[in-house]
């Protein structure tokens, strides 16, 4: 019986000091399932079996034998936000073209580390799992704790994600007449998913004078960088720039966001091979090391973050982020915090000082050169708005940035060789730092 | 005049999930007189480039709020928009001041026999 | 607006139950008088398990908005686009509320003026407290 990670395995307090496994642990291989924007029914699309395309892709990117694997971490749940409909059968020649477990939506609409074993005859030495649930940030960080504790010594890492028919969130209670008066004290006022950061880059804009508007460049920057990752959403299903133009001619969702501040719900799969520091000398790949993992458990006081919240939460990350890996602001290359809501991202990036950059002025910041080509590059993933939702694209960025094989993305104007990525959200999310070099 | 705005996704073959709709059939509603455009949650830029690589030219490109704008800036006797979602296509088109018909519906081109047909 | 109907159940039933009598309560902490909303089995400053409901003066100021223009939520959908206001009470401006701020027109909410409570039934007749800005004309019943 696979277990969720138990909370010590992350990072979450201030004063830590340096991470004990810091340039002990590395991440070897990297590999990506093809895109859907939702699941067309058939047993070779489904969740389980992107899942396995995703993972043997990683153990062949890092060219190692599939018997040598000790250890699997992943997350279980696999929803974007869809569910599969009550009383709805299963359908039998997708469950008939795979091992089953006794949950017949394993594969389907959940993944265990059971199924993934199942159906993965080659893993003959897995003897570790373990559940880091939430999405690929919380999953890495509790496969590098693991591996810096011996737990295991060559790991598999996987995130995947289901999408089914139908609009994002306006099935199941927002369809129905009732709600149960706990969910009711948020949910009764029709708000969509994107409200509350809105609402704080709304508090943003007045306490800092800035306007929706000035999202432009990132957006726009986003969607250019994310059109250069091969196996990104809009990359490879319709390659479609968003202007300045565009942007500001978007529908808003929930004033001041707009459409292109969301990111759009896909399936999609993705599975990194992490080891220790030792055996990733061998391996295919350059070893991307990990200087630090850390965590924000931080909950808002009442209903929804206050900017002052959210402010205090990434200063107080960034402070972790720092002391573990035993760097500073001015040692980061490069950063990949989160954007799936793009209006998360300056938050992410004010809180690290990114370029000496202070609370306020990452508007201004989006103004400049801020590609892959200049001094300051944001987010040279594309993240969430270039690639589609997966949380897990300014990982693979990371490395693939510092590996020197980033392709298109490949930044320029910079020198890869420290690189932080996160989230999702600032308050609450998980983070972890790369590096060239163990030390 | 007869004014006819396409939703893209859901609607037309080119569409993401493909519509039932053509882009012949588009053709051929420009070539009956028609002012034609589309509005849809694509980028208007990615509008402009589905209907230049099919050889179409359409009269306005405008994100799904907008067809208040389009009533506003183009004089027709009767307005159409197609599309296939309740929310995001009938509610704001019968709010604008638009017929509205489904991809289905729109398929026969009923407004060749008029808006009362 | 018409807004869902709603079913209390252990952890917020006293809320409700208050709101049926037009009255706001707050969950507050016997030991540290901590105010904490949404509810929850224990005080979430120290851990406590006793905790009572406390009666607010319904008084408040709005601290931020949104405008809802795609909302989920199916019976809102004719509505929009709609504001979703936060409300802090006067007692703590740290505990917030929702509120659609009825009779304040959509866009134009004054971030920063002072509310009163109202109450609304929703679809199953249950009341939910709203929010009014003090001299505002419109609005819902007042509490």
């Amino acid at each position: 019986m696979t277990e969720n990670a138990p909370a010590s395995m992350y990072r979450t307090d201030e004063g830590m000091g340096l991470w004990e496994h810091r340039g002990k642990v590395a991440a070897v291989g990297v590999g990506h399932s093809p895109t859907a924007r939702r699941w067309d029914g058939r047993a070779e699309t489904c969740v389980g079996a992107i899942s396995l395309i995703a993972l043997r892709r990683a153990i062949e990117d890092a060219g190692v034998d599939p018997a040598e694997i000790d250890g699997l971490v992943m997350d279980p749940v696999t929803t974007t936000g869809a569910y599969w409909p009550k009383g709805k059968p299963v359908p039998e020649e997708v469950t008939s073209a795979f091992n089953c477990t006794d949950n017949p939506l394993d594969g389907i609409a959940g993944l265990s580390a059971e199924w993934i074993l199942k159906n993965m005859p080659e893993l003959t030495g897995i003897d570790f799992t373990m559940y880091g649930p939430g999405c690929m940030s919380n999953a890495i960080c509790v496969a590098a704790q693991a591996v810096g504790d011996g737990l295991a010594n060559t790991c598999l890492v996987l995130k995947s994600w289901h999408n089914y028919e139908g609009r994002y969130y306006q099935g199941g209670a927002n369809a129905g007449s009732d709600l149960p008066g706990t969910a009711a004290l948020h949910a009764l006022w029709g708000t969509p998913a994107c409200y509350g950061t809105a609402l704080q880059f709304a508090e943003y804009c007045r306490k800092y004078g800035k306007n929706h508007d000035m999202m432009a460049p990132f957006i726009e920057n986003s969607r250019q960088n994310g059109l250069k990752f091969p196996e990104g959403y809009w990359a490879s299903h319709r390659p479609e720039e968003i202007t300045p133009e565009d942007y500001k001619a978007a529908r808003w969702i929930a004033k001041p966001a707009n459409l292109f501040d969301n990111d759009l719900p896909i399936m999609v799969s993705a599975a990194y091979l992490y080891t220790t520091a030792e055996r990733a000398r061998d391996m295919r790949q350059k070893p991307v090391y990990i200087l630090n993992h850390a965590a924000s458990n931080t909950r808002p006081r009442s209903l929804t973050p206050t900017l002052d919240e959210v402010e205090a939460d990434t200063a107080r990350t960034a402070r972790k982020i720092y002391e573990g890996a035993g760097i500073t602001a001015a040692d980061l290359s490069f950063e990949n915090m989160y954007d799936g809501f793009a209006q998360f991202h300056q938050f992410h990036i004010e809180g690290l000082g990114y370029r000496g950059m202070k609370f306020g002025e990452a508007l201004d910041f989006y103004q400049t050169d801020i590609s892959i080509h200049g001094p300051n590059p944001i987010l040279p993933s594309g993240g969430n708005i270039g690639c589609g939702r997966s949380r897990f694209w300014m990982h693979t960025d990371c490395i693939q940035q510092i590996q020197q094989r980033a392709g298109e993305r490949q930044v320029t104007g910079v020198k890869p060789e420290v690189a932080v990525s996160g989230g999702p959200m600032p308050l609450g999310g998980r983070f972890t730092v790369w590096s060239a070099t163990p030390d | 005049m007869i004014l006819i705005s396409f939703d893209i996704d859901g609607t037309l073959t080119v569409g993401d999930p493909p519509g039932i709709l053509p882009m012949d059939m588009v053709r051929a509603v420009k070539e009956q007189g028609c002012l034609v455009g589309s509005c849809s949650d694509r980028p208007i830029s990615a509008q402009r480039a589905i209907w230049a690589s099919h050889d179409i030219e359409v009269d306005f490109t405008v994100s799904k709020h907008m067809l208040p704008d389009v009533k506003a800036e183009f004089e027709a006797d009767v307005y159409y928009h197609i599309g296939d979602r309740e929310d995001l296509d009938r509610r704001p088109a019968l709010e604008a001041g638009f017929e509205f018909l489904w991809p289905h519906e729109a398929a026969d081109m009923p407004w060749v026999e008029g808006p009362d047909a | 607006m018409p807004k869902q109907g709603v079913v209390p159940d252990d952890l917020t039933r006293p809320f409700w139950e208050a709101a049926n009598e037009h009255r706001l309560v707050i969950q507050s902490c016997v030991a540290c008088k901590h105010l904490q909303h949404p509810p929850a089995p224990v005080c979430r400053v120290c851990g406590s398990d006793t905790v009572e409901w406390k009666e607010m003066s319904g008084r408040g100021t709005i601290y931020n908005y949104g405008v809802v223009h795609d909302c989920p939520i199916r019976l809102l959908q004719e509505d929009q686009p709609f504001n979703v206001a936060v409300v802090m009470l006067a007692e703590d401006p740290g505990i917030q509320m929702y509120s659609h701020l009825p009779g304040t027109p959509v866009d134009e909410v004054p971030v920063g003026a002072e509310v009163e409570v109202t109450f609304e039934a929703t679809a199953n007749g249950q009341m939910v407290p709203e929010w009014r800005v003090v001299g505002s004309s419109e609005g819902g019943e007042q509490a």
